[in-house]
């Protein structure tokens, strides 16, 4: 797998999650538990957006040695 | 993607420097037109230099988009939505942190931050503690009473995201918290330079015990230049034997830079996070040319409740010309944090940094740790004095090391300086931060 297929399978998974947290989130404004934790989840998730879903638009290719 | 898990994130920290270049643009887009949105203070400064977010087309239209002051953020404070002021983009029952800065240079700045801007916090701080080695089989201990400012706080929650296991140091004495060490053999520790020395100060001279043997094997330093100063360094890295690194932060700003295990004379900076723009002093324009120095003026791409979009930090620094050997990416820059534009004055019409006195007291081996400027005036004339102590053991060799020291101080600094020797440990101590340097012509 090249770089950039390595990062859009992370994004992929990432995005899943977040789809998930999300409904959980949205769900759960009269369960606290499950509100306050989830927002957590989706701080969480928001720094591997940071890591990773940030980067799949900016990187080209693969590394050097892959092109 | 490398197989070695050197990098906390090997896609970030491998980039190349055009990806790196339209990431940052990508970010800075994205914060700026937050702060247009959600920031009056911020829609204010914007719409008075008549530049709106769809202007930043290049990373060379960031130059014409306004800095922000510490001073600016202090007259916006105190005032709707209370305690924060206009600068808040966020309802204020999303802020989950409050922090202030240490108000040495005039009244504290509060800073909020919600659940995501903490969790953001601590990320900067896993980038930094996994560059310098730190693994979930590592013990830290943090010999720090944590309170409104932000020092520590943020080490603390990324070393557990790292998945350390932390021992909180606070609310003991230095006795204590040797003897602490001693008992739970935490193998990583993170502290100021002034309290790293002065720990194994109290753990030689008052406790009889060697520093060297109590098993610390790497100490992060924070809120001082002193873990980049060369001659403060090795006095830590020979005490503790361990391996010393700095970082570079703030509590307006974020944990922005990094030492590596590579210890490369220099931090990286973090430019997946942050963009850094080095400003000449005197002409204002940006400085891209390795050994040069000017002020810092930095953004943070993704801190929403109260943005930092060229933020005016009077940071001294300077690019390096050199990679790093342990592969990242990430520009250094040379020396760290070299100085503030707030410490470096004019003596005798000369530009004096604080910064390399340290470097030339902390080079001579006789010396204590403890130091002490002061600038004042005879007459109409600029006088410094520098206050040292002699090692017990030392004294019959006070006139080598007076010489030296003049010598090596007229060579790093170009000044003349009236030295007074001091008895061993009559210097104040400090436990944070040191206040060294005293300019009393600001006084007249």
């Amino acid at each position: 797998m090249t770089r950039k297929e390595e990062l859009k399978k992370f994004n992929q998974l990432i995005q899943e999650l977040k789809k998930v947290a999300l409904k959980l989130n949205q769900m759960s404004d009269l369960v606290p538990s499950i509100k306050r934790n989830s927002d957590r989840v989706l701080a969480s998730i928001r720094m591997m957006e940071l890591n990773i879903s940030d980067l799949v638009q900016v990187v080209k290719q693969g590394y050097p040695h892959e092109k | 993607m490398p197989q070695e898990r050197e990098y906390w994130n090997p896609f970030m920290e491998t980039l190349p420097e055009d990806e790196i270049r339209s990431l940052q643009l990508k970010k800075f887009r994205r914060i700026f037109q937050w702060a247009y949105d959600h920031s009056r203070f911020h829609r204010n400064l914007y719409e008075k230099a008549g530049i709106r977010p769809e202007d930043i087309r290049s990373l060379d239209d960031i130059r014409h988009v306004p800095t922000v002051e510490k001073s600016m953020m202090r007259d916006i404070q105190r005032k709707d939505p209370f305690p924060y002021g206009d600068a808040l983009c966020v309802p204020l029952e999303e802020v989950t942190e409050f922090r202030q800065t240490s108000g040495t240079t005039g009244q504290p700045v509060y800073q909020p931050d919600t659940w995501v801007d903490w969790e953001w916090w601590s990320e900067c701080w896993a980038y930094i503690l996994w560059a310098q080695g730190y693994r979930p089989s590592d013990r830290v201990f943090i010999p720090f009473g944590y309170n409104v400012f932000v020092a520590f706080w943020a080490g603390h929650y990324a070393a557990e995201k790292i998945g350390c296991e932390v021992v909180p140091g606070g609310v003991l004495d230095t006795k204590a918290r040797i003897l602490k060490i001693q008992e739970l053999k935490p193998t990583a520790m993170m502290a100021t330079p002034t309290y790293v020395l002065a720990m194994a100060d109290t753990a030689r001279n008052k406790m009889g015990i060697e520093p060297s043997t109590l098993g610390i094997q790497k100490i992060t330093c924070a809120g001082e230049p002193g873990a980049s100063i060369p001659s403060t360094k090795r006095r830590m890295e020979e005490a503790w034997g361990a391996r010393v690194y700095d970082h570079a932060g703030a509590t307006e700003i974020g944990a922005w830079s990094y030492e590596c295990k590579a210890q490369p004379r220099g931090l990286h900076v973090n430019e997946g996070f942050f963009l850094v723009e080095i400003i000449d002093l005197e002409t204002g324009e940006p400085i891209e040319e390795p050994g040069r120095q000017g002020k810092l003026v930095i953004t943070a791409f993704d801190r929403l409740a109260q943005p930092c979009v060229r933020f005016d930090s009077k940071d001294i620094i300077q690019w390096s010309d050199e990679r790093c050997s342990c592969g990242r990416t990430f520009r250094l820059i040379k020396g760290g944090v070299v100085g503030r534009t707030d410490d470096i004055t004019k003596v005798k019409g000369v530009l004096l940094a604080p910064s390399a006195i340290e470097e030339v007291v902390r080079s001579i081996d006789g010396l204590s740790d403890e130091y002490e400027v002061v600038v004042d005036k005879k007459g109409d004339t600029d006088r410094i004095t520098l206050k040292v102590e002699l090692l017990p053991g030392h004294e019959s060799d006070k006139e080598r090391i007076e010489a030296l020291l003049q010598d090596q101080l007229r060579l790093k600094t170009n000044l003349g300086y009236h030295l007074e020797f001091h008895e061993y440990g009559t210097l104040p101590r400090y436990e944070v931060k040191a206040r060294r340097f005293k300019d009393l012509r600001k006084n007249h």
